[in-house]
């Protein structure tokens, strides 16, 4: 029983390979679902949200929010869906949120630039060099998304628990590998791991209503006790607690929340 | 043959899981021990090639001109094993100069962090605070080296078929996806990849003997053709073209030799 993340470049397979993971394993698969969900739950338009994931935030989205506001929403969506278990999630990001849980596998699938050339030129009926200035851009503008957003590199292999190259070895290599990996012991799922996604689900939640607000927080979750860091002074604490009062009837599963004012948020924070 | 090659940020993990991988396979397992027979095969210290491997060549350290050479003579003699038997090879940077040989499974393993942080704090009896900035500039090291002496990255994912951490994936599984995975006929040898092995390993070869008279040269070899680049001074060109063919028209294997010379341009 775990969670699988799998990550990948454009065109590397990551979808075939996740799809046939999670028939094999009879785990959801999902992905685009996380997006039309936030959609749903928020009242944004699922173009907004896909936007956000995609391409990496400008500077003036950096200062206005904005795109950060809907990725808040997305990891919300993200975060409520693999609390179910027994999920396989493919698309952006999905590693760099369950980091500290224990019962993820986290995936990557790479597959050479000529490889990936190819396919893009035939599906897309365009030539080469057009397909590789299409996937290079591509690959910046994810590279720049998680850097930003997280500041690590999406490449840094010690970053997931398999990284498998789509280049001799193939799609059902990878389906092979990652059904074996997901079945080790260190993978089961327990109480704890299992308390640690719904705190994260809750977090992720809290923080996005925050965002809403206009105010960018940092917030953890212990069974339901929620942590709010902010770098807001005094003046802006009053509307700060305005907005917890309100998360009372709002979100389930909250036991207390307290802000904390000018101290560094710890790393676990969303 | 079949081959592969483990890379690991961990000399025990990466011995351990190679030989222990070489045992269920039935395979021959390489490891940095038969640096002591290379250096007694050239006479000298076996420290030294460790350092070629290991070292980014500096101004106190291995010169450039050594360290290929020194490099030259691990290949040879590394490939030469290779070429024989079934093998499993670790820390001998096969993964880094076998790119383009199709039945070579490369392996990258990340150690657990947490139990090589407290291992090198324990080995070298500092904290662990100390012990993570360690291995931060061992990565550095390592990464720095592979680019300047390989010229490509060792720490890219896309140098192997698989990476694999061991912080949540245990040791008998990543044995047993390397075993499965090797019996498949994409790593089975056939007759171009053996070509293109024989290829590298003549190189090597040729290249050893002449580095050890001359540097600033290039070798490709095809089925036997031996092309050798250098340059040389216009008055000294048909004596050194001369002394190259007749090096490496002595070793076996070598059908033809051409030798292509420029020009030294002065400053550059």
């Amino acid at each position: 029983m775990a969670i699988i993340t799998i990550s990948r470049g454009s065109y590397s397979m990551g979808k075939e390979v996740a799809e046939k993971v999670s028939a094999r394993l009879e785990y959801e698969c999902i992905s685009r679902e996380v997006i039309l969900e936030a959609s749903k739950y928020y009242h944004i338009p699922e173009i907004k949200l896909s936007r956000a994931i995609h391409d990496a935030p400008s500077i003036l989205n950096r200062i206005s929010g904005g795109k950060q506001k809907y990725i808040a929403y997305i990891l919300s969506a993200f975060a409520d869906r693999v609390a179910k278990n027994n999920i396989v999630y493919h698309g952006l990001a999905g590693h760099l949120l369950l980091t500290d849980v224990k019962h993820v596998l986290k995936v990557r699938i790479i597959a050479g630039l000529d490889y990936r050339i190819s396919i893009v030129a035939k599906r897309d009926n365009i030539t080469r060099n057009e397909a590789r200035v299409l996937l290079i851009r591509d690959d910046q503008e994810r590279q720049k998304w998680t850097k930003r957003l997280y500041k690590t590199d999406p490449a840094d292999s010690s970053l997931y628990d398999l990284v498998i190259n789509i280049n001799k070895l193939t799609k059902d290599h990878a389906v092979d590998f990652i059904c074996q990996a997901a079945t080790c012991k260190e993978l089961e799922t327990t109480e704890s791991s299992l308390q640690k996604v719904k705190d994260l689900a809750l977090a992720c939640r809290v923080k996005a209503t925050f965002l809403e607000q206009g105010f960018d927080v940092s917030v953890t979750s212990d069974y339901g006790n929620i942590l709010v860091y902010t770098k807001a002074g005094d003046r802006l604490m009053h509307k700060l607690q305005k907005i917890v009062k309100g998360l009372d009837g709002e979100i389930k599963g909250i036991n207390n929340i307290e802000i904390h004012s000018g101290v560094t948020a710890p790393h676990s924070a969303v | 043959m079949s081959i592969i090659t483990i890379s690991s940020d961990s000399y025990e993990v990466g011995r351990k899981i190679a030989e222990k991988t070489a045992e269920i396979l039935n395979y021959k397992c390489l490891g940095r021990e038969i640096l002591a027979k290379v250096a007694e095969k050239h006479g000298i210290p076996e420290l030294k090639l460790a350092r070629a491997l290991d070292e980014v060549p500096s101004s106190f350290g291995l010169s450039a001109k050594l360290r290929d050479r020194y490099l030259a003579y691990i290949k040879a003699y590394v490939l030469n094993l290779l070429l024989e038997d079934n093998t499993v090879c670790y820390r001998l940077a096969a993964h880094l100069y076998l790119t383009n040989v199709s039945h070579v499974l490369k392996v990258g393993i990340i150690s657990n962090p947490k139990e090589l942080i407290s291992r090198i704090a324990s080995e070298k009896n500092i904290s662990e605070e100390k012990a993570e900035k360690f291995i931060k500039k061992r990565k550095d090291q390592c990464r720095r080296t592979s680019l300047q002496v390989f010229h490509v990255d060792e720490t890219d994912a896309s140098r192997y078929d698989l990476v694999v951490n061991l912080g949540q994936i245990d040791k008998k599984r990543i044995i047993d996806i390397i075993t499965e995975t090797v019996s498949d006929r994409k790593f089975k040898p056939v007759t171009y990849s053996l070509n293109c092995m024989e290829d590298i390993e003549m190189e090597n070869r040729v290249k050893a003997v002449i580095l050890e008279h001359f540097s600033d040269i290039k070798v490709h070899a095809k089925r036997g053709t031996v092309v050798v680049e250098t340059k040389a001074f216009k008055f000294k060109k048909e004596k050194k073209c001369n002394s190259i063919k007749e090096m490496a028209g002595k070793l076996p294997g070598v059908v033809n030799i051409e030798v292509h010379t420029s020009s030294y341009v002065s400053g550059n």
